[in-house]
């Protein structure tokens, strides 16, 4: 059994291993490099904070004699920035080093910093750390208007939160809908529908060109042309494995650190998961990032398992996000953009606001849905989400019946 | 543990449990705000009470960003109202699709029992529910599983 864990990171990947860890470790030493300071809190409810709905006390879920009480030193303030995977240890920027017998990379995503001419020289804002939203609240206070460049998921919660603070939103994005990421094109449709009937203008397919100081606001020029004044400006153009310290370490990388099954790196003490890991994929053979908080908490959990010696497999990443925006109820599950071999079965075709669309493979399974609608209709996604995680074929539609989705011991009972 | 126990075989889809359900926990008679919900197959007559199992390994508590959904000691599987931010991701968890969500209130629920006297199952007239203590339905459908392959005392062996 190993003495020394190392883990960088404190937030779901992180936190998941050391349960992972201690279910089959009860004793080994475990340290956590945090390079943010206080034990962890949820990024997915920093929206909120900027909302106003939530302190940032709320926002903490973990404190610190949470740690300690599972034998965990939780280091803060302390940046990972080499491995040394002959030495076996991690040196911090402090210039400590800590020797590990297995490591975990739970290091998460950085936000990628779009090239727009003249960025550097305005105050613009982020929504992924902690920091970043207590910088977003304080400028949202003081403004009327904004900007939200792009309108992924990040962008979308942001412009959620701005609205609830009355603030009149321009949303820029890329592509021809919002929330490429989650939503087909017909979904997409409706819900750019919803969010323009809400009074907020939304520029697809644009691209921001450059941001100038204005007076006391900011003049946003688009690549078209186009150019208008707002008071704020949030940038949510995505986020990238976050791979510094990995630099000159020997362990395989792509787009994040390359595992297998077992999310064990290239290297055999080194496991990784979360945002920075590229694992096996439920779906396809292509190993992928969702960088979602269920998929790091998965993961977590089977790492720090196997850095403790049970040996599981990962049953491979599956995609799944669900947001309320706009008073709109969006989820999304696995595969939601049927790919050319693909059947796409549409249950509601979007009139009267709900849309659900599953997508079955070329084998006759289903592989994933998209839905938009009211908040409770999401359970049913919950039913088809284990359902795809059982590699369950579609049943077909009945004449006359709306299809059903309940958990697979009742269908089974069902007379066919 | 006690556990709202279904005897499917009972259940006419009468939605009586439904509308005790919402009732109780959010003042409406609302079957889309009920925590447990019968999932229903008419032309085969086939109904099905959909329920909170309060799992084992309970995937919505896996999932949950902010920690409000945590095993109680008494076994229940519970959303804490104040610490849920109302993101859904545990009803894009549940595989029995019995996570619920309360527009009014902003945070989701499951079943809790109504404080130890669960109203679904007082209302419940033909008897498809039963608030029993889960050992003894185990116990019960090992019997039942055991007498269907002839071995009528495999149930205690297993014990």
């Amino acid at each position: 059994m190993p003495d020394k864990y190392v883990l960088i990171g404190n937030s779901a990947a992180a936190l998941a291993a050391i349960d992972g860890i201690r279910r089959h470790d009860p004793t080994g030493a475990i340290t956590v490099v945090n390079r943010e300071e206080g034990p962890a809190y949820s990024r997915v409810a920093l929206p909120y904070y900027v909302a106003g709905e939530m302190t940032l006390q709320d926002l903490l879920i973990r404190e610190r004699p949470d740690y300690a009480a599972k034998g965990v030193t939780l280091t803060e303030n302390e940046n990972a920035v080499a491995v040394d995977t002959v030495g076996k240890q991690v040196e911090l920027e402090s210039g400590a080093k800590l020797a590990y017998d297995k490591l975990l990379i739970a290091t998460g995503s950085e936000t990628i910093v779009p090239p727009i001419q003249g960025l550097d020289d305005v105050p613009h804002h982020y929504l992924w750390t902690l920091d970043d939203a207590v910088g977003m609240k304080q400028a949202a206070e003081k403004a009327a208007t904004a900007v939200v460049i792009g309108g992924g998921f990040i962008g979308m919660l942001a412009a959620e939160a701005l609205r609830k603070l009355k603030i009149t939103l321009t949303i820029v994005e890329v592509a021809p809908i919002l929330l490429p990421q989650l939503l087909d094109d017909a979904a997409g449709a409706i819900f750019l529908r919803a969010v323009r009937d809400q009074g907020v203008t939304v520029k697809t397919g644009a691209m921001v060109a450059g941001v100038a100081q204005a007076g006391s606001g900011i003049r946003v020029t688009l690549k078209d042309g186009e150019a208008f004044e707002v008071d704020m400006a949030v940038v949510a153009t995505g986020v990238k494995p976050c791979l510094d310290c990995l630099h000159d370490a020997a362990i395989d990388v792509n787009k994040g650190v390359l595992v297998d099954a077992y999310l064990q790196s290239s290297h055999a003490d080194v496991y990784a998961a979360g945002d920075a890991a590229e694992t096996p994929d439920f779906l396809s053979d292509e190993r992928s990032i969702y960088a979602i908080w269920p998929t790091a908490v998965e993961q977590g959990r089977v790492a720090g398992a196997n850095m403790a010696g049970a040996g599981q497999a990962y049953p491979g990443s599956l995609g799944m996000n669900v947001v309320e925006l706009f008073n709109v109820t969006l989820a999304q599950l696995g595969r939601f953009r049927e790919a050319p071999d693909d059947e796409a079965k549409l249950l509601s075709p979007g009139d009267n606001g709900l849309y659900r669309k599953i997508v079955v493979g070329p084998d006759g399974r289903l592989a994933g849905a998209v839905y938009l609608g009211d908040e409770n209709g999401v359970a049913e996604m919950g039913v088809i989400h284990s359902a795809i995680r059982r590699r369950e074929q579609w049943q077909g539609f009945q004449p006359g019946r709306q299809p059903k989705f309940v958990y697979a011991d009742v269908n089974a009972r069902v007379p066919q | 543990m006690k556990q709202i126990v279904v005897h499917q075989e009972k259940c006419t889809a009468c939605r009586e449990c439904e509308l005790a359900c919402s009732f109780t926990h959010e003042q409406k008679f609302l079957p889309a705000l009920s925590r447990i919900r019968v999932a229903d197959f008419y032309e085969e007559q086939f109904y099905q009470p959909m329920v909170c199992v309060h799992c084992a390994d309970a995937p919505c508590a896996t999932v949950c960003p902010t920690v409000a959904i945590q095993r109680q000691p008494d076994g229940q599987v519970k959303v804490s109202d104040e610490r849920c931010i109302g993101c859904k991701m545990c009803l894009l968890a549940c595989p029995f699709g019995v996570m619920g969500f309360s527009p009014d209130r902003g945070v989701a629920h499951n079943c809790d029992f109504c404080d130890d006297q669960p109203q679904c199952v007082e209302f419940c007239t033909p008897g498809a529910l039963e608030y029993a203590d889960v050992v003894s339905v185990e116990a019960l459908a090992k019997q039942k599983a055991a007498a269907a392959l002839g071995l009528p005392n495999s149930a205690q062996a297993a014990d």
